[in-house]
């Protein structure tokens, strides 16, 4: 076992941040490929080598973690800022194009009729699947905090239990929200509010379900004994996120639904 | 006028009709005391409950530990053998061949078009 006078982590070499880069790399010329020759090869060669990168990469950090006894409270501390600075870029995105839908709403052009929702556009009632969207993601916000505390009290059985019920609420809101996708009135080409629309709560469900992703790992992680009731920021981390999503929604649902409609 | 002895000076003294028809020492079904309030099962250390069922799986933690610890000089990425290695050997053969797949397509897409 190597000696070190400190308490930060030294990682091993490894070779995820080359294919994870290739993986980018194929990725994107893969999308041009597919615009221009109608072929889909490179693209989804860059996808599986995507997850295969993301696979290998969490689990070593698992393996560093739970296995090698490498995360002292000093990398944990950076690992809670590395967090907290992700989620912040992530704020910034979506902070992007809540601003693409306030420039377009707060003064409709004349092609739109002077007025939003735009003329022609029937939006849907916030008041009807969009509301039970947020009762759901709200319900999850409680019991995600369930779990975190049935995690710190030892109550294990609780705390699968719970993490199960955030995760089943998760699916719940993505298959409602796709329900409603497929009955909307109005698709993405439908002017700047299909493109507002669409964009913002599509990039949203996308958070959802990598959220619940986050959170699924967390409910295996906890299954086999990886979290203790002082350590367990891989669950810790998934919690913010999902937090994060939770609060994303709300801003959606106000401007978008409720004030946009 | 209904009469009782006083809990407190031990003498007669005035009461209410309720309290005659229910007079003291005759409540036996009313506790002197609350019952303890029991507002949540403690927590019970594993240690504690003996060789109960163990919910969803035993704790393989401790034995990873040993594996992962092992001074063989392995590097995280490959310290569990044979399934590592040819995970890793997978991903690096798609990165290798994605790359030069990927550059062929490039170099073939920036060919200019013969024109119709």
């Amino acid at each position: 076992m190597a000696h070190q006078a400190h308490a930060y982590h030294m990682v091993d070499p490894s070779p995820w941040p080359l294919t994870g880069a290739i993986a980018a790399l194929l990725m994107t010329s893969g999308l041009a490929i597919w615009f221009h020759f109608h072929s889909t090869t490179l693209m989804t060669l860059g996808l599986i080598l995507l997850l295969l990168t993301m696979y290998q990469w969490w689990r070593d950090i698992i393996r560093e973690g739970t296995f090698q006894g490498h995360h002292t409270p000093p990398v944990q501390k950076g690992l809670r800022y590395g967090m907290i600075l992700f989620i912040t870029s992530e704020v910034f995105f979506f902070l992007g194009f809540f601003w693409a839908f306030y420039h377009s709403s707060l003064a409709p052009t004349p092609e739109l009729g002077g007025c939003w929702p735009p003329t022609g556009i029937t939006p849907l009632d916030p008041f009807e699947v969009p509301l039970l969207n947020t009762a759901v993601l709200l319900a999850s916000g409680v019991t995600v905090t369930w779990a975190h505390h049935s995690i710190m009290e030892g109550e294990r059985k609780q705390a699968i239990q719970s993490l199960a019920l955030t995760i089943l609420l998760g699916f719940y809101f993505t298959a409602l929200q796709a329900m409603e996708y497929y009955e909307a009135p109005f698709t993405i080409a439908d002017g700047v509010y299909g493109s507002t629309f669409f964009v913002a709560t599509g990039f949203h469900g996308l958070h959802v379900i990598i959220g619940s992703t986050f959170l699924a790992v967390c409910l295996l992680r906890q299954i086999q004994y990886h979290f203790t009731s002082e350590h367990h920021f891989g669950f810790e981390a998934a919690a913010w996120y999902w937090h994060f999503v939770d609060v994303v929604w709300l801003f959606l649902y106000v401007s978008i639904y409720w004030w946009g409609s | 006028m209904y009469y009782k002895v006083s809990g407190v000076t031990g003498k007669l003294t005035g009461a209410t009709a309720a309290s005659a028809y229910s007079p003291q020492g005759l409540k036996p079904t009313v506790p002197s005391q609350a019952p303890p309030m029991i507002f949540a099962v403690p927590t019970k250390v594993v240690s504690e409950t003996g060789s109960v069922a163990h919910y969803m799986g035993i704790n393989k933690v401790p034995e990873l530990q040993k594996i992962f610890q092992k001074s063989d000089g392995a590097p995280v990425h490959l310290k569990r053998g044979v399934m590592d290695k040819m995970l890793y050997r997978t991903t690096m053969g798609l990165t290798i061949g994605g790359t030069l797949y990927c550059l062929m397509a490039l170099y073939i897409a920036a060919q200019p078009r013969k024109t119709q």
